[in-house]
Order: structure tokens, then C-alpha cells, then sequence
């Protein structure tokens, strides 16, 4: 699903990219947030508590809760709600913290 | 609310709390702790938290040496049901003057002196240590393994616990607003929620120490100086051992869940009290850490704040009595050292607050050394 209409907000959507998630290719648009794209391809669990390892899903979709943290393009911590798709963008789950080495 | 006490100690931080609980262990009944906010809430729970055998003079090596042997044993000898997180990963200190290198090597040789396992290193040995620093910045480093950082919060909360099982009463959301003298000696303290009644009063207030000083109108050569903080998003362990230097002004560590802590002050600031969080703090922080750790300008950081560093003319701590005023004790200006210094603090100032020989020696430590031109320069404070 995709917020396609909004009161306030305009959505330009840029032309059809591919990128691949956990290995596996998806279709989503040009400069939309990853996490959107994940989230119209049905992808709901985008991290896991460092504790107790419980699925995160998303949140707060403005860059501020961590609920949403992955490795893109093989950098950690990434915020996929505010991180915008590019073409062959390799998106990946974030596994415990992010490894900067 | 008017009541009576045997001792009321002023500061809810590490020093205020490690006194009372000392004081209690030698047997001492109805000592209360008067803490404006909540525990920690000073210069304690804002600090950078690390601890270091490597100072400068030999009365700053025998503290943090005495305090850091306390801290292993810490939750063992407190009986506490947390965990202070001591992680002795090390301290790092990196020199890039000429004067810094000669300076760490008098150094080495008092805390060689005192048995404290430091040592040189070359730029090259340095980068063993801490991988992705980029060594071309600095000309030498020395290192202890035995240094290391711990959680102010929670090494707090381990000291107050035990001091109120030994029968201590820390009252918090209290502010002292008066301090009570008759013919030279101290009578009671007045506070927000009422009076009380003591012939001793101890001054660990940290960053308000002068202030509580001169309530009770005794003026302390102190003065606050604002140190800043950001902590970054945690990532997976990266690095074991803090890093630190004097000429680049900046302390940095890894804290065991993950985040980067790192810090530093700026001494021609107004000495006003000010702690609110600056812009320019956070660029000039990030440009230095940047610089001499490149990698981790991929962190992002979540948040900042500031507290005080309590100066003194020497950088050395005020401890002991104050011949002016029967029953007052000072245990403040430790000129940004006071958070490592707990434990030796707190034992210190109960046996000379209880008449007994003291520890570590501190009578060099007194306020009036300044008078008499008998000041202890640290050289080695950031």
C-alpha cells in the first residue's frame, strides 16, 4: 500500500527503480523513502530490539525513533523512512547494532 | 520540618554520597544528604565518567589509583543489585606537542613510582590500540590498561543504596538556602523544607560549591567552567580503551552498550554557570573527532548536554576543614576529577571529619594553601 492521496502533502513519484532487499529484488519508486517501497511490497518488519530481539516495524517515519535501522549499500544505521531509493540500492536487515568496521 | 543530624553533607553527586556512606560504615547515626535535585543530577551524572591512574603529580596518582581499586570492588563491597558497568578497556592519552611528549614523560616516571602499569607508546603503537585513529596527528600516547570509564549514574545509586541500608537520610528536591553560624561554628542549615539542626556541614556541591561557601560566608577561590557532551547512536563494540588529549581537547569512549560519548570545555567562556547545550560545541566537537578518528564521522549523534567542572586555582581538589568556621569541610574544585575521585573522597573526608588519620594524605589539600603561595599544579587536566 501506498499513500497515494494526502490532504496536505504531494507525492512526485519518480520513475520505477529496482533494488534488492535481504537479497531479494523489489520494484519501488525513485526517491520515495525505502521504507516506503518496503512497505508497499509487503515488508513489515524492518529491525529488532537489541535486547530481547522483538520485530520493529515502522514508526515513527520521520528519522527519529531507530525503529527502522539497516544496512544500505553496506552502511549501518541507516533510517529507511527518511533515506531516499535509488536505483540498485542494496538494502539489508540490520543484525544486532550496526558494525562500522 | 525542623530536626536534628550529626552531619549534613550538601551534594547528592558521587563525592556527596561516597562521604555519607563512609561516615555511616565508621559508625556515624543521623547523617542526611541535601540535594537540590535528584541524585547525580550535577556535575556527577553529567560527566564523561572516565577514570585514570595517569596524572601529573603524585597526590592525583595515589587518588585515582585508590579510587579505581575501589571501583573493581565496588558492587561486591557495596552490596549493590546493579552493576556500575566498569569497564577498564584502558585510557589512551595522546600527545601532538613537542611539550605535551615531555610532560607524559615526567609523568610516567611518578606513576611508575606508584606502581601504576602505564606506559609510552609511538604513534604506531598507539594505532594497535585504537585501529582507525589516524596516528599522523600526534607524536607519542601513553597508555593503562587499569584506566577505564563506569556509569556515574549507577555508581551513584550503588553508594547512596548502601549508605541509606547503614542509616542514612539523602533527601532530595531539597535546596539549602541558609547555612546557620554561632561565635565561629557552624549550628544548622536551612532549608526549602525546613531546619536542621547539625555542628557539621560538608560542601560537596560540585558546580555550587562556591555558592554554598559563601552561605556560609566563607569565600572558596573557585569558579564554574561549562564542559560539553553528545552521545551518538550505539553501534557493535569497536572500541576498548577511552582516548584523550590535552592540546586537541577532547575526551572519547565507547560506553559497553554501544554509544560514543566524548567531551570537552572551553576555558575562556564566562564562568557564570551557564549549562545549556551550544551549536557550536557540537560542530567544533564533531570536526576534532572527525579529524583524529575518521572513521567514526559515520556515526550520528542523538543528543548533547553540558554540566560543571568546579575550578580551582591549581586543579586540585579543596579537601578538609576550614579553620574559620568550626564544622564546615570542603570536598569540592576537583577541577573536573571529582566523579573519578569518589571513592578516595569519600574516605578521606570521613576520617578527617571523624578526627581519624587519613588514607591518602590531604593536608596540602586545604583551602588556605592558595594563601600561602603552596599550591600543587596539575599539569594533565583536559
Amino acid at each position: 500500500m501506498r499513500i497515494e492521496e494526502h490532504p496536505i502533502l504531494s507525492f512526485k513519484k519518480g520513475p520505477k527503480v529496482r533494488f534488492t532487499f535481504d537479497g531479494k529484488t523489489y520494484e519501488g519508486y525513485e526517491d520515495e523513502p525505502i521504507a516506503a517501497a518496503l512497505h508497499a511490497a509487503g515488508v513489515r518488519t524492518l529491525g529488532h530490539s537489541h535486547k530481547l530481539g522483538r520485530p520493529r516495524g515502522f514508526y515513527c517515519a520521520i528519522g527519529n525513533c531507530s525503529s527502522c535501522l539497516m544496512v544500505v549499500n553496506g552502511e549501518p544505521n541507516v533510517r529507511v523512512c527518511v533515506e531516499k531509493l535509488k536505483d540498485g540500492m542494496v538494502v539489508e536487515t540490520q543484525k544486532g547494532k550496526g558494525d562500522l568496521r | 520540618m525542623n530536626r536534628t543530624a550529626s552531619a549534613v553533607i550538601i551534594g547528592g553527586g558521587i563525592s556527596g554520597v561516597a562521604i555519607a556512606y563512609n561516615l555511616a560504615k565508621k559508625g556515624m547515626k543521623d547523617v542526611i544528604v541535601l540535594e537540590k535535585g535528584y541524585l547525580a543530577s550535577g556535575s556527577t551524572g553529567r560527566c564523561g565518567a572516565g577514570v585514570r591512574m595517569q596524572w601529573g603529580t603524585e597526590l592525583n596518582c595515589s587518588f585515582a589509583k585508590y579510587s579505581i581499586e575501589a571501583f573493581e570492588r565496588a558492587n561486591e563491597e557495596l552490596e549493590y543489585d546493579g552493576d556500575i558497568e566498569f569497564k577498564q578497556g584502558g585510557y589512551l592519552i595522546v600527545a601532538s606537542t613537542e611539550k605535551e611528549e615531555i610532560q607524559f614523560k615526567k609523568n610516567l616516571e611518578v606513576q611508575h613510582r606508584l606502581g601504576i602499569p602505564s606506559k609510552f607508546l609511538t604513534p604506531k603503537e598507539a594505532k594497535e590500540i585504537i585501529p582507525y585513529m589516524d596516528e599522523s596527528k600526534i607524536t607519542c600516547a601513553t597508555f593503562c590498561p587499569k584506566d577505564g570509564h563506569l556509569n556515574p549514574f549507577k555508581t551513584t545509586d550503588a553508594y547512596a543504596q548502601a549508605a541509606r541500608r547503614l542509616g542514612v537520610e539523602i533527601m532530595t528536591y531539597t535546596t539549602v538556602t541558609g547555612i546557620k553560624t554561632e561565635n565561629g561554628k557552624i549550628s544548622g542549615v536551612q532549608t526549602d523544607k525546613g531546619f536542621i539542626s547539625t555542628p557539621i556541614v560538608v560542601n560537596a556541591a560540585g558546580g555550587y560549591s562556591k555558592h554554598i561557601g559563601e552561605l556560609a560566608g566563607i569565600d572558596l577561590p573557585l569558579y564554574p567552567e561549562r564542559h560539553q557532551i553528545l552521545v551518538t547512536e550505539p553501534v557493535a563494540p569497536l572500541q576498548g580503551p577511552m582516548y584523550m588529549s590535552f592540546s586537541m581537547n577532547i575526551y572519547l569512549q565507547q560506553c559497553p552498550e554501544g554509544s560514543f560519548i566524548m567531551g570537552r570545555g572551553d576555558a575562556d567562556e564566562p564562568h557564570d554557570g551557564n549549562i545549556n547545550s551550544s551549536w557550536h560545541f557540537m560542530e567544533e566537537m564533531a570536526k576534532t573527532t572527525c579529524e583524529l578518528l575518521p572513521l567514526l564521522k559515520k556515526l550520528n549523534v542523538v543528543r548533547q548536554w553540558a554540566g560543571l567542572y568546579c575550578m580551582s586555582p591549581d586543579r586540585q581538589p579543596l579537601y578538609g576543614s576550614v579553620k574559620e568556621l568550626e564544622g564546615f569541610y570542603l570536598a569540592c574544585g576537583y577541577s573536573g576529577h571529582g566523579f573519578m575521585f569518589g571513592p578516595a573522597t569519600g574516605i578521606v573526608m570521613a576520617e578527617t571529619i571523624l578526627g581519624q588519620p587519613t588514607t591518602l594524605p590531604i593536608h596540602t589539600l586545604d583551602k588556605d594553601r592558595f594563601a600561602r603561595g603552596e599550591e600543587v599544579w596539575e599539569p594533565s587536566v583536559v
